[in-house]
């Protein structure tokens, strides 16, 4: 589209004698600030050298070279592209390192300047075979978060009130011994005081192994807001956590995501699901909203939210009934003997209770599965799911065309949106489980099967000790820590935290019920202490007591393994700039003296800490990191990587040693190795069955009463991590916790909170679905990312035409969105991609800062106010975005206004009652057109609903005090991400509220 | 070796990669691109689709930026990379207008032209454009188009392909892969947007569709826009998501420039033919119009040199012509005319301050004056050529602009006159023939709106949409009061009435109506979009 003129009276238009459209004035931001000066911007050397020409080397399909060759890295000259065509060469040390912009983990290659060490850009990293050397919107703007000139580049200690915004600029040696002292004050009272609050992991053991090293359960997670739901369906059935698919190979590709734009992994994904594409599989895509995923797809299901697992089941039914579906996988790997002897139990209609007394065999359970899964016709699943009847016929023909190559994903999305989510998973992984696409070729791995997290350098033992603030006993199933409800529990008095780390994490902003988390992170008695470890700033940053500066994707050290697809790899995350001068011969002895200002990195931080907190080694802590060679001094990162690299990544060290390199200087060189390829079935793999080993009735094959492995057909395999080492349709372990209902215990539909039924159209209800993610954000953080907020800064309420003219509103009209807890002011973007009835908002966009002159850039974020009166809490925007004055140019050219509104706040906790996950579709109580007054940006909410809301989603769970077979608090074979020892799994004396 | 690019949109995925890369590569600005990902989105729930399509410069084979620019700031490589050099460029945007895909902007840090240049400076090193590199689904293919060997080269041998706007001629070098009319067609959408899916829209434009008529409707003009695929918004949308937004590279210093070019040339012209007709003026008027036809072409200069985004560099138009260019060959009409009005008005004011004898003067008055009208009316037409140069707005593509030119420098030159004979005696077959040059001009001239340039029917949809914008959208109270009411009707009323107020009035209408009609006509056609 050219040319957007202003409009402009006749008289203005004979007038006007500007040329072009008036600049918004930019504004400086103050220059003396605690935090530091502005970035620098970066600058590049002039040298005298001639650039390589690789005409020479020409690529097999025709076409030229993409990256320098690797024996070129580390000396590269290129053209300068600003001076072009004046030829200035440029003289880079290329030095790997992977993304920090989302899980994915994808390999990048910094361009850093030989002698001023300045990055000049990102590429992809070919070595990679993850990502394979291309990238996402997000992977070069990391250029743009190095050097975002509002970033924090020095350790703060507040000096006022909490977010007061008065900040002390301190030393990295005062923060480490600060914050140590009170992590052995809280350590040595208690084992759960100190609490880690991740975000973004980015790296897949470090942090996990110092929380381990203190010995404390001090790991919370941000997945309970994320994936937990999906991950609950995945791991009731096989013990996986989730699905690795083998989408390149797939013939079929059924995605409960977007997998084209976001979740993980979304570029490594994306390249693959086109090529299966491109080599004739189908993609099949359930989204209530034209996702740019739904926009590829073959076959679109834009089912109403909560309908998935009856659509889903629809398939698996046309498979059971039509004979369709793979019976000798089913026969050898579901626990179908299982099955049939709890159907005395549990069944509902004669007709099944009469296959419990018929002989067990595989007859039966098919009869099992005819009869239990008949009612589910592709009639029934449209008019549920409200879509089209020959789509739901079509998605199925695909599937039952596809054979044992079936690669299916859900991660979010519904499963995390409903009540009940956890079995839209299940039903997916069901449609895997019929066609036998299970580790297949083109079929759906776990995410275990594809990853490779070597063992790390002296391995903590695990701790005894229980958060109930990570894991009540009302949610024994609840995947992950029940870290969204955290300032509930706090509020409820079940506790409080000595020591809280917020990690690349913004509890506040992103979690649900935002004021809620205002509250207690205000509150000095129950946060005593908070520290922010953070890249950027952040609203939740801004109440910290420390704010702590850590490193973007090239700044730090980490190692990253991601189930990308068939195969398995490590990615090295490096510190470029202290690469770049280690390899010039200068000595760094710390990363941040090679980073910008003093911004540091975990991994050394964490080193530091653990030896303030433990000077002496009598809490048993500094052990893990002191050096293998003077224990009298920490472990450096040299030592750290080199010896996993050169004891616990198999065929690393040979293949460094082809090159003549240590396995460190290997991974330094190309920051990532290929541990396998291909797709693989462990559960298949053969076991060593000696004479000692018992086989049980399930058959299971024992060894001192654990299972190893199953009989099947008489040979023993290893199986899979359930109880009854199989895949299990029939889940024992829910039926024992008190889920004995035939909705429960196997794959079945839930309602929604958000069912038809609960959202009354006509009395002007609607759905917010508010989780959809557009391909440049970086959840939260993309606000130090030019690139990215140039392209996409807003987040209008999609809204169907239908529903737009029943509410009178345009786009770009303003609506007001009322939920359970309070409202919203947004505008309008109506569009027929998205279901009638259903409102839809991306969800990373709304930030705020509430100073002018500090927090996050003024053109990323609204000027804020706050409001408190009673339980009433507000958000007002005073101005949105505005160009700025800054050592970047470009702050200054900031042309849009509309940076979003903060919608979470106005969302309640909706704890689901297994899980534990956070169903993020909210109902939307009323949307009308806003009254005059009400503005853009503004939130209202009522934090006496929150807790009104918070205690009926509560009263639908069901605790290990009333429903434990064992007495323990929870199932021990389900997964938690750091594990404390058996005995730590008792229940309480005396559990909270009773 | 001749480079380009496919574009294969059955891989895209809209991710924005090729943005953000390319922003990485060439350290571009916010607020201008080099490459964007145009979404639009079609259809009727649940049949509802969206449509990404890569966009950028097309490396045309035959690229009309660089017939047209005046210093061959951009030019095109042997290898068929359309290159720029921003140190040889002078800001005059003649480019932006030129091309008809919206693919070059002004730097704002550099002030000078820029687009997509195929990362030439990684090419020539072996490397592919950053674009190419990153994309993670492999649907930006770049390469060598004469080499059978490849990858694109085979792809485009095999596959449907299409491109922006072969209609221009240009010869585009990106191929899109199952390119989709609802993207390529710029106009393709019902309106202009007032905001996109994630993104501000500056300013949304001023309506100017006419409310949707089914059958015939004016021709070339479809309401809606050139692709119908139902009637109206709810029952089936054609609706932009997101796309690059384009600032309008002229402004009134343009409309201005036409203005004071025609005094100048007119003032001379008329005293120039005047003379030839044998009518024989005093000195003091020779003095008076050659120094208005003087001060009406140094304020042309001033006006060009303010325009320039580069302005200290306006000698690069001599320094380092490119004759293709009609604004370099304009620049020496405009040279070659000043100077011989210039000593024309000299000689004239020297004899009549009586620095040099009469006789002089009067034996080199028929010699210049007569070599001079040519010139003037060099100076006057060109423009005609420079419009007919900018391919992206067809409108100003009229084969009657050059004869429009001169029926308004004659307008101007009679209007200059008879404002000059209000405030002295000038001799009296001079104010007739300047009254009937100004009131057959006028005629011509509002024949020519009325019925020619603007009244007829257009050969291009977007010439239609751009005339219709000026008499039915929003310039059209600037068109039908200033430029036909007040400059065209109201002079022929105030010339019918006996007073030589009343003309010189008629004269001041006309110069303000043909400022009223150029800025129309100067404005519109760049207000539709071309990307």
């Amino acid at each position: 589209m050219t040319a957007f003129p202003r409009s402009e009276t006749f008289l203005e238009r004979l007038l006007k004698l500007g040329r072009r459209a008036p600049k918004l004035e930019a504004q400086a931001r103050s220059a003396e600030r605690p935090q530091g000066p502005q970035m620098k911007q970066p600058t590049y050397a002039d040298v005298e050298a001639q650039p390589k020409r690789l005409l020479e080397v020409k690529q097999r399909d025709g076409r030229m070279n993409r990256y320098p060759p690797p024996e070129s890295w580390d000396d590269w000259v290129e053209w300068d592209s600003k001076a072009w065509p004046k030829k200035v060469p440029r003289r880079y040390t290329l030095v790997p390192t992977i993304c920090f912009n989302c899980e994915s983990a994808c390999g990048l290659l910094a361009y850093v300047d030989k002698e001023t060490f300045e990055i000049r850009k990102f590429e992809g990293n070919p070595a990679h075979p993850g990502s394979r050397g291309r990238n996402c919107a997000k992977g070069p703007a990391t250029h743009n978060q190095t050097y975002d000139p509002e970033r924090i580049l020095y350790p703060l200690k507040r000096v006022g009130e909490r977010g007061e915004g008065k900040w002390k600029r301190i030393t990295w040696d005062e923060a480490v011994r600060e914050i140590g002292a009170k992590m052995r004050a809280s350590r040595e009272k208690r084992l759960d005081g100190i609490m880690y609050h991740v975000g973004r992991p980015g790296e897949d053991h470090y942090a996990n192994r110092a929380i381990k090293a203190w010995g404390v359960d001090g790991h919370n997670s941000h997945t309970n807001i994320c994936s937990a739901a999906a991950r609950a369906g995945y791991y009731l059935w096989s013990a996986g956590d989730r699905p690795s698919p083998d989408y390149a190979e797939a013939e079929a590709i059924l995605l409960v995501s977007a997998h084209l734009e976001s979740g993980h992994y979304f570029n490594p994904h994306a390249q693959r699901i086109m090529e299966s594409k491109a080599k004739g599989g189908k993609l099949i895509v359930l989204d209530p909203r034209l996702s740019n995923t739904a926009a590829r797809a073959d076959c679109w299901l834009p089912t109403w939210p909560g309908s998935e697992t009856t659509l889903l089941l629809s398939i698996c039914n046309h498979l059971i009934q039509n004979d369709l579906y793979d019976r000798e996988f089913v026969r050898r790997w579901v626990n179908w003997e299982q099955t049939l002897a709890s159907l005395a139990d549990w069944a509902e209609t004669d007709e099944l209770r009469a296959l419990a007394d018929a002989p067990r065999t595989f007859e039966t359970f098919d009869r099992f599965l005819k009869l239990r899964y008949r009612d589910f016709t592709f009639e029934r699943a449209a008019a549920e799911a409200q879509v089209p009847l020959d789509r739901v016929e079509q998605a199925a023909e695909i599937i039952a065309r596809a054979g044992n190559r079936v690669a299916a994903h859900t991660w979010r999305s519904a499963t995390m949106g409903n009540r009940g989510g956890w079995q839209v998973a299940r039903a997916l992984f069901f449609v895997n489980v019929l066609t036998g696409s299970v580790g297949t070729v083109g079929g759906t791995a776990l995410n275990s099967w594809n990853k490779f997290v070597p063992l790390s350098y002296r391995n903590p033992r695990p701790f005894d000790a229980w958060n109930e603030l990570h894991l009540p006993h009302e949610w024994p199933f609840a995947m992950y820590e029940m870290s969204f409800c955290l300032p509930h529990f706090l509020k409820e008095g079940r506790g409080d935290v000595d020591v809280y780390f917020t990690r690349v994490y913004n509890p506040m902003w992103i979690n649900p019920d935002g004021f809620m988390w205002l509250d207690a992170l205000r509150d000095e008695e129950l946060m005593k202490c908070h520290v922010a470890l953070t890249p950027t700033w952040n609203e939740s940053a801004w109440f910290a007591d420390y704010v702590l500066p850590m490193g973007h994707a090239g700044e730090r050290h980490d190692l990253m393994s991601q189930e990308t697809h068939a195969g398995r790899w490590i990615g090295f995350r490096q510190p470029v700039r202290r690469v770049a001068m280690e390899r010039a011969g200068k000595e760094v002895e710390h990363t941040w003296e090679a980073n910008p200002g003093e911004v540091w990195e975990e991994a050394e931080f964490w080193c530091a800490v653990t030896w303030a907190m433990d000077p002496d080694g009598a809490l048993g802590a500094r052990q893990f990191f002191e050096s293998p060679d003077d224990p009298e001094r920490p472990i450096t990162q040299d030592e750290y990587w080199g010896w996993i690299f050169e004891h616990a990544v198999p065929g690393l060290p040979e293949a460094a040693a082809e090159e003549g390199l240590s396995p460190l200087a290997y991974m330094r060189k190309y920051g990532a190795f290929e541990v396998s390829k291909g797709a693989s079935q462990p559960y298949a793999q053969e076991i060593e069955r000696a004479d000692t080993h018992e086989v049980d009735d399930l058959g299971r094959v024992l060894v001192d009463g654990n299972p190893i492995g199953v009989m099947v057909d008489g040979v023993p395999r290893a199986g899979f991590g359930t109880p009854s080492r199989k895949l299990e349709l029939f889940s024992q372990t829910l039926f024992d916790w008190g889920w004995k209902e035939p909705e429960h215990v196997v794959p079945w539909p839930l309602e929604s909170h958000v069912s038809p039924r609960a959202i009354d159209r006509e009395a002007g209800e609607m759905l917010l679905l508010p989780t959809f993610r557009l391909p440049t954000l970086i959840h939260t953080r993309s606000a130090n990312a030019k690139w990215l907020y140039e392209i996409s800064h807003k987040n209008p309420v999609w809204m169907h035409p239908e529903d737009a003219a029943r509410l009178g509103v345009k786009t770009g009209e303003l609506i007001r969105v009322q939920t359970e807890i309070g409202a919203f002011v947004d505008k309008v973007w109506v569009t027929e991609g998205i279901k009638p009835g259903v409102i839809a908002m991306s969800h990373h966009l709304g930030r705020w800062r509430l100073q002018e002159q500090d927090g996050i850039g003024a053109g990323m974020s609204n000027l804020a106010r706050l409001g408190e009166e009673g339980s009433a809490r507000t958000l007002n925007i005073v101005h949105g975005a505005q160009a700025w004055a800054s050592t970047d140019p470009d702050t200054s050219r900031v042309w849009w206004q509309d940076v979003g509104v903060h919608q979470n706040l106005t969302h309640a906790v909706h704890p689901d009652p297994l899980s534990g996950a956070h169903c993020w579709h909210q109902k939307a109580l009323s949307v009308r057109k806003a009254a005059p007054g009400e503005r853009h940006g503004d939130v209202w909410v009522d934090t006496e609903a929150s807790m009104r809301v918070y205690r009926e989603w509560h009263a639908l769970s069901r605790s290990a005090v009333d429903h434990s077979p064992d007495g323990t608090r929870r199932p021990l074979w389900l997964k938690r991400p750091l594990k404390p020892v058996a005995n730590a799994y008792r229940l309480p004396e005396k559990p909270f509220g009773r | 070796m001749n480079y380009g690019f496919v574009i294969d949109n059955r891989a895209c995925i809209g991710c924005h990669a090729c943005s953000t890369a390319c922003k990485s590569e060439n350290e571009v600005p916010l607020g201008v691109a080099r490459t964007w990902v145009k979404y639009t989105e079609t259809g009727t729930f649940p049949d509802t689709q969206r449509h990404f399509q890569v966009t950028r410069c097309n490396h045309c084979a035959n690229p009309p930026c660089v017939r047209i620019c005046p210093t061959a700031a951009m030019y095109q490589r042997d290898d068929g990379i359309v290159e720029f050099d921003g140190d040889a460029c002078i800001g005059c945007k003649a480019c932006m207008q030129a091309c008809p895909y919206d693919a070059i902007y002004i730097d704002p840090e550099t002030h000078t032209a820029a687009k997509c240049h195929y990362c030439a400076h990684k090419v020539d090193l072996g490397l592919e454009p950053a674009c190419a590199v990153v994309c993670p689904t492999h649907a930006i293919l770049a390469g060598d188009l004469d080499d059978p060997e490849s990858e694109i080269a085979r792809v485009l041998s095999r596959e449907k392909v299409s491109v922006r706007k072969p209609e221009q001629g240009t010869a585009p070098k990106v191929f899109y892969i199952e390119g989709a009319a609802v993207n390529l067609v710029p106009t393709a959408t019902e309106r202009a947007p007032e905001s996109f899916a994630f993104a501000d829209v500056m300013a949304a434009a001023p309506e100017d569709r006419p409310a949707t008529a089914p059958g015939p409707q004016p021709q070339g003009l479809p309401s809606g826009g050139p692709i119908t695929m139902g009637r109206t918004r709810a029952e089936h949308m054609v609706q932009v998501g997101y796309n690059q937004q384009h600032q309008v590279p002229w402004h009134w210093p343009v409309p201005a420039y036409l203005v004071t070019k025609g005094v100048g040339a007119g003032v001379f012209g008329l005293l120039a033919l005047a003379f030839l007709l044998g009518i024989d003026f005093d000195p003091l008027t020779a003095v008076v119009g050659g120094l208005v036809a003087l001060v009406g072409m140094a304020a042309t200069t001033a006006l060009l040199v303010y325009d320039l985004d580069q302005p200290k560099r306006f000698l690069y138009i001599l320094m380092r012509p490119q004759w293709r260019s009609w604004l370099a060959r304009g620049s020496l009409f405009l040279i070659g005319f000043s100077t011989l009005a210039g000593a024309w008005w000299a000689l004239e004011t020297a004899a009549w301050l009586g620095f040099a004898p009469a006789s002089v003067a009067a034996t080199a008055r028929p010699i210049l004056l007569v070599t001079g009208l040519p010139l003037a009316l060099g100076a006057a037409v060109y423009t005609a050529f420079l419009f007919a140069q900018a391919e992206g707005r067809d409108l100003w593509q009229s084969p009657l602009l050059p004869f429009h030119l001169v029926v308004q420098a004659a307008v101007m030159g009679g209007a200059t006159v008879l404002i000059m004979d209000a405030g002295m005696a000038l001799p009296a077959g001079l104010g007739s023939v300047a009254l009937w040059t100004l009131a057959i001009g006028l005629g011509l001239d509002a024949f020519l709106l009325l019925f020619g340039e603007l009244g007829t029917s257009h050969a291009s949809e977007v010439a239609a949409r751009a005339a219709h914008r000026i008499t039915h959208g929003p310039w059209r109270t600037l068109y039908w009061g200033g430029a036909i009411g007040l400059g065209h009707a109201l002079p022929l009323a105030l010339l019918a009435m006996p007073s030589p107020l009343a003309h010189a009035a008629a004269g001041v209408c006309a110069v303000v109506g043909l400022y009223c009609y150029e800025h129309a006509f100067v404005m519109a056609p760049q207000e539709i979009p071309n990307s």
